[in-house]
């Protein structure tokens, strides 16, 4: 064979390998190619974004999309390192407490002109996109929204004759106080305490009449009912025992993991739970659902939408694409079915699919009251570390009510 | 021309041999300045990675650096953060953290790494086996430990609880990260299980080295196995164990991952360091002034240690 191989032969072999090494960078830019970040958990989430992105290429087969899971705590590190090095992907989910700090940075792309063409605003209403806007200026499409609700165990309600879910604190802590038999494991709460626990402290202080940013947008905590809201709160551990003891230390893992292995009897979460509990539960027998409590000022349930924002101009119209697509009838469902999380597209929220099924109705009827959380520069960091770790002191004894009131105060004043 | 130049270089042949790059670059590499220049690539590296990196830490340190508040600027601030840190109970409780978690965790995966190497070192039957599977902790990264051992310590699913309550060690599941008086220790033998063959690779190879006749000339004058110990193989390792010592002191003190994966610096605080706050202060606040400044103390205190301990070892008299 090599005998037979000629210098001519050789020559026009290399102008035919040459011919193809120049072509086929031609054919790979026929497809436009865009990296979006995101940070879906659970196997659950995974699924629904493989969904997406299926139905995403058959309609769009000239963009091909490269997903790439960052963890939700290191989410913000790596947008900071990608913004300063100027290695940004295309696209990114951003979430409404994120954006100030994000915008900050210079993060973000304004889409405000794409979003005023698009065909799917009016299926938005203004709610939608207050939490990914500044000065009058859009920089993200609401994907699908956190909409809060409690999960409960309804043959353990059967069971203690408990007609059904609370409606107000004081029914939620008789009731909590009912469900627990420390004898038999089982506990009416399953408090987050730890990661992520930060962001029901602050809801329960609003619930007292101690919201973060008031009615006029000023920044501050009322310090008698933040006092009396975290005297509450943290009285479930400390004096009423309604909650396991592991509770300073439980994430979002541990309290699925306790409430579907039957530690728990009742959760506050949001609806992108319900799949992963409905398959370690019976929906409707073993479990049902319901809309969060209301304190003695306010029932406080947050719609905390989930955006899709773009963060840099190169492939902008492929990029407007992907973004855009997830607002739309078919992918909205595909990731209710999947995960559980509400459609933020207004049209989508009647579909037969959603209001026939009981479990959904809780967050139907949350949509009516549900409230954005609060947004300021630093409220992440300060709501992570500050709120976070003053009512951790408190549970594990180390501090009073009053005190971590004051380091809350104190450590809210640092973010001005 | 040439005519010309032929007869200048026949008048003055030492000004074209000057004039000449490969004759002066053969008198340049016979002179004493040679060295030097061979040692130039190697410092523009050096300054480069090392240098520039260090003193843009130091410098930030002294600067308004707030991502998120780029109204304040980026302007010289002085020792304003360094003065605010002394007032910043959290940088106190994570100083004294620090030092609890790196003195025990050091203490215990040396203790663990000596009798590992020692076991080794007998070239019994199996040991090369026993070797590898040793090492395996060390291979796994801090992030797979640290999920690994926060399921094994689960306080509703953990093995290690169910065996402890199976043998009557405790009545119930404990939930080890939740409680303030068992989380740091619990983190403490977790990186000890992770951190321990580091010792152990360094010590076996050091044990190598330590001739067999001291052994035996020992064993004729009767020392046992205990003295054999205190007086031949502790002092033989000594350079050994002072480097191991050194770089597991720096990995420990600058390492937030694992405590970022098993308490995230909780409850309330209570296993917080100083790696972990300068990483929460620059990448959760976007401070990374104030980050740069714990940053610096946490070199500081480093190079301190580093030379104290060289020091009361005598490490550099062997």
């Amino acid at each position: 064979m090599v005998a037979n191989l000629t210098r001519r032969g050789l020559m026009a072999g290399s102008a035919v390998l040459a011919a193809s090494a120049a072509f086929a960078p031609m054919r790979a830019l026929a497809a436009t190619n865009i990296n979006y970040w995101h940070h879906f958990t659970s196997q659950a989430e995974f699924a629904g974004l493989q969904a997406v992105m299926e139905s995403f290429a058959k309609s769009h087969p000239a963009i091909q999309v490269t997903q790439e899971n960052i963890p939700n705590p290191e989410f913000m590190a790596k947008f900071t390192a990608a913004v300063v090095s100027g290695s940004r992907p295309d696209a990114t989910m951003v979430t409404a407490e994120r954006l100030a700090d994000m915008l900050a940075m210079e993060g973000l792309v304004d889409i405000t002109a794409r979003v005023d063409a698009w065909d799917q605003k009016a299926n938005f209403p203004d709610d939608r996109w207050k939490g990914i806007s500044r000065e009058g200026k859009i920089y993200g499409v609401p994907a699908f929204a956190f909409v809060d609700w409690g999960y409960y165990r309804s043959d353990w309600f059967e069971e203690a004759g408990i007609a059904g879910p609370p409606a107000t604190y004081a029914e939620f802590v008789d009731i909590a106080k009912k469900l627990t038999d420390p004898a038999k494991g089982r506990y009416g709460f399953g408090m987050r305490g730890g990661a992520g626990g930060q962001k029901y402290v602050l809801d329960v202080m609003e619930a007292f009449g101690a919201p973060v940013v008031d009615a006029e947008g000023n920044i501050g905590l009322d310090r008698d009912k933040a006092i009396e809201a975290v005297k509450f709160y943290a009285g479930l551990f400390t004096t009423d025992k309604v909650v396991p003891p592991s509770a300073p230390g439980d994430g979002y893992r541990q309290i699925m993991e306790a409430f579907r292995t039957g530690q728990t009897g009742m959760i506050w979460h949001h609806t992108g739970s319900f799949q992963e509990i409905s398959a370690a539960l019976k929906p409707g027998v073993e479990f049902k659902t319901f809309a969060i409590p209301a304190g003695p000022v306010a029932r406080v349930a947050r719609l905390a939408y989930l955006y899709n924002a773009m963060m840099k101009e190169e492939n902008a119209d492929a990029a407007w694409d992907w973004i855009s697509y997830w607002g739309q009838t078919e992918p909205a469902l595909a990731l209710l079915e999947k995960t559980g999380y509400f459609p933020a597209n207004a049209a989508v929220v009647n579909d037969e699919r959603i209001t026939s099924n009981p479990l959904y109705a809780p967050a139907v009827e949350t949509l009516s009251f549900g409230i954005l959380p609060a947004n300021f520069v630093g409220i992440a960091g300060w709501s992570e570390h500050t709120v976070l770790a003053a009512f951790q002191k408190v549970l594990i004894g180390q501090l009073s009510a009053e005190d971590a009131v004051d380091e809350m105060i104190a450590g809210l004043e640092e973010t001005k | 021309m040439a005519e010309r130049m032929s007869a200048l270089s026949e008048q003055s042949p030492s000004i074209w041999r000057r004039l000449d790059p490969a004759a002066a670059l053969g008198r340049l590499s016979e002179s004493r300045y040679w060295m030097y220049l061979l040692l130039v690539p190697s410092a523009i590296l050096i300054l480069a990675v090392v240098l520039y990196p260090t003193v843009y830490g130091f410098q930030l340190s002294f600067r308004q650096m707030r991502l998120n508040r780029p109204d304040l600027g980026t302007g010289f601030v002085g020792f304003k953060h360094y003065i605010y840190m002394w007032s910043d109970k959290v940088f106190w409780l994570s100083l004294r953290n620090t030092a609890v978690w790196v003195t025990f965790a050091v203490v215990i995966e040396f203790a663990l790494g000596l009798v590992a190497a020692l076991a080794l070192n007998r070239n019994l039957p199996g040991t090369k086996i026993m070797g590898v599977l040793i090492l395996l902790p060390f291979f796994l990264p801090n992030v797979v430990a640290g999920h690994m051992w926060a399921l094994l310590l689960d306080p509703r699913l953990g093995v290690v609880n169910d065996i402890l309550v199976r043998l009557g060690f405790l009545e119930t599941y404990k939930a080890w990260f939740a409680d303030p008086s068992t989380a740091l220790g619990a983190a403490i033998l977790v990186e000890a299980w992770h951190g321990f063959p580091f010792f152990a690779l360094l010590l076996l190879a050091g044990l190598k080295g330590v001739p067999d006749d001291l052994y035996k000339a020992a064993s004729v004058d009767g020392a046992g196995p205990i003295r054999q110990l205190r007086l031949i193989t502790l002092p033989m390792l000594r350079s050994v164990i002072a480097a191991a010592v050194i770089l597991r002191v720096i990995g420990l003190v600058n390492s937030p991952d694992l405590l970022l994966i098993l308490t995230g610096g909780g409850p309330g605080q209570s296993t917080q360091v100083l790696s972990l706050y300068a990483f929460q202060k620059a990448y959760k606040d976007f401070n990374f002034g104030y980050a740069g400044a714990l940053s610096v103390v946490m070199f500081v205190l480093l190079m301190v240690f580093a030379w104290a301990y060289v020091r009361v070892s005598k490490v550099n008299q062997d």
